[in-house]
């Protein structure tokens, strides 16, 4: 998972000790979030204690990959040659049911048909042979 | 009670700029130059005299303080200085208001300066995106991982929900950027100085979906500069004191994104109705919003401004949108704002631009676009600091 000399043209996540249990979760196909070992809560963008209590007793734990949209922006603009052909593109923040807030793309549904609150799931896209993205689609009627 | 007073303990004894432009192909350090030497002579200030320094957005962009002290061979009793960020501006002024009433040093500049032309490649947005690659993430909501890069596109995610949130519309947003430019139109030092419509605007490029290119603004090279002292020694110097009343610091927590007051409900923010409450720096100056002769806001995007005037409780949350129509934020309007040109049409100086600006106007110096009988004026941010000064 080391950021290789590859074909992936878009940017790599800057893997650390403390978002590397993420990421090689993806790849396992699994989403996952840390949880609190003592208040329960959940957060993201990974950290090395509780945002609330600080307790040090953290653990991953699988997420429910489902969430709403709270808002999305559309890129006219190329800045990474990676995502050119793919102008305009989406980008969502999606508030998961746990609770944090995620930046990421949406998939399976035009740029026009985005809307606030609009629920969606998490889908797994293997981006290249080492690394998988969270990205998400409009949630099924029946689940 | 603070162990001292603040309040009007510190002034601002002299305020230059550089020339402000497009592509100037000069040096951060050859800018700022100019703004440092430019502000010391209108202090009346002799360049022996300058014993502190605090520079805003440093490297890799900007000119850093000990750089120019040994290029300008000053000897600084105290410096301090930012990362390449453009939001401390105020800090910046409340620290070295800080360091005078402290004895710390006598005449701090304060400045940034910039050189967009000379960089090699973008610092912010795209393959350069040193912000998107901090350990969490950007300030402003970057992750490149998803395309997601630039500061625009954070502001761009505030004005998504802004919209939805309220049932405001990009039509009416255009309204700050038309606004600023009609006054970039009376100021000889601006860079873009051609009026244009809410047509326009509507009619220019999507950068970021839903901010448009007009929204956005300018990457130029220039450099500002104020003089801070204490107000006895600034009572000595040539020009009438800008006195500094109130004080307000930037804060930070999972409850701040850099474009939106809390609750607002991005990054990690909680979801509730935010109630701007008593502003510190209301109390600490002894007035209210009603007292302000003219607001200067960081107006980096457009949103940005809508959102400083319902965290400062200039209106209430969901009300800047019809707020800051029908002139009101004109010159001439019940709440001139940015009357310079702003960021998106005088310049892109992080805000110091706006801080000389602040000082002429006191001054009475700004002819036509001078706000008439301009006593009381405030620099307030979305991000949730301010300043407030008068003459």
């Amino acid at each position: 998972m080391a950021a290789n000399q590859d074909d992936y043209p878009k940017p790599r996540p800057a893997l650390s000790a403390l978002n590397r249990p993420y990421w090689e979760a993806l790849r396992r196909r699994e989403f996952v979030l840390q949880r609190c070992g003592e208040c329960a809560m959940r957060w993201y963008p990974p950290a090395p204690l509780c945002p609330r209590c600080w307790s040090r007793r953290i653990e991953w734990a699988p997420a429910s990959g489902r969430g709403r949209v709270s808002s999305w922006v559309v890129f006219h603009q190329s800045y990474f040659r990676g995502f050119d052909a793919e102008i305009p593109y989406n980008v969502a923040e999606v508030e998961l049911e746990e609770g944090p807030r995620l930046l990421t793309n949406l998939v399976g549904i035009r740029n026009e048909e985005i809307r606030a609150g609009m629920e969606v799931e998490v889908v797994f896209d293997e981006a290249a042979p080492d690394l998988t993205l969270a990205k998400f689609r409009p949630r099924r009627a029946s689940a | 009670m603070p162990p001292f007073e603040l309040k009007d303990r510190a002034a601002i004894a002299g305020a230059g700029a550089s020339a402000y432009g497009r592509r100037l192909m000069r040096s951060a350090i050859d800018l700022a130059a100019d703004a440092i030497a430019a502000a010391l002579d209108d202090a009346g200030l002799a360049r022996e005299r300058l014993d502190g320094m605090i520079v805003t957005f440093g490297s890799p962009i900007g000119a850093d303080a000990d750089t120019l002290a040994q290029v300008l061979n000053l000897k600084l009793r105290a410096y301090n200085q930012t990362w390449a960020h453009g939001r401390f501006t105020a800090s910046a002024i409340q620290w070295a208001a800080l360091m005078v009433a402290g004895g710390m040093a006598d005449y701090v500049a304060c400045l940034a300066s910039v050189s967009f032309s000379g960089l090699r490649r973008p610092m912010m947005g795209g393959a350069g995106d040193s912000e998107g690659g901090r350990e969490a993430g950007g300030s402003h909501g970057e992750d490149p991982v998803f395309g997601m890069t630039s500061p625009g596109a954070g502001a761009a995610l505030v004005a998504r929900r802004y919209f939805e949130r309220y049932g405001a519309t990009s039509a009416q947003l255009a309204a700050i950027p038309v606004a600023f430019r009609k006054h970039a139109a009376l100021n000889p030092a601006a860079i873009m100085r051609e009026p244009f419509s809410v047509g326009d605007h509507q009619a220019s490029r999507f950068v970021c979906e839903p901010l448009h290119l007009l929204d956005y603004c300018l990457i130029n090279d220039g450099a500002a500069c104020v003089i801070v002292t204490s107000a006895e020694r600034a009572r000595d110097l040539r020009k009438p004191p800008v006195y500094i009343a109130g004080m307000q610091p930037l804060p930070a927590g999972r409850e701040e994104f850099i474009w939106a007051y809390p609750g607002f409900g991005v990054a990690q923010q909680s979801v509730f109705d935010y109630e701007p409450g008593e502003q510190p720096v209301y109390r600490m100056a002894g007035v209210g919003p009603r007292d302000i002769d003219a607001l200067f806001t960081y107006d980096a995007f457009s949103i940005l401004a809508w959102i400083a005037l319902e965290r400062f409780g200039f209106c209430q949350p969901g009300e800047a949108a019809a707020f800051t129509q029908a002139g009101r934020i004109e010159l001439g309007g019940a709440l001139p704002m940015n009357v310079n040109g702003g960021l998106l049409s005088e310049a892109h100086i992080m805000g110091w631009n706006h801080q000389v600006e602040i000082v002429r106007q006191l001054r009475g110096e700004c002819g036509p676009r001078q706000v008439a009988g301009a006593k009381v004026i405030q620099w307030a941010n979305a991000y949730g600091d301010s300043l407030i000064y008068h003459r």
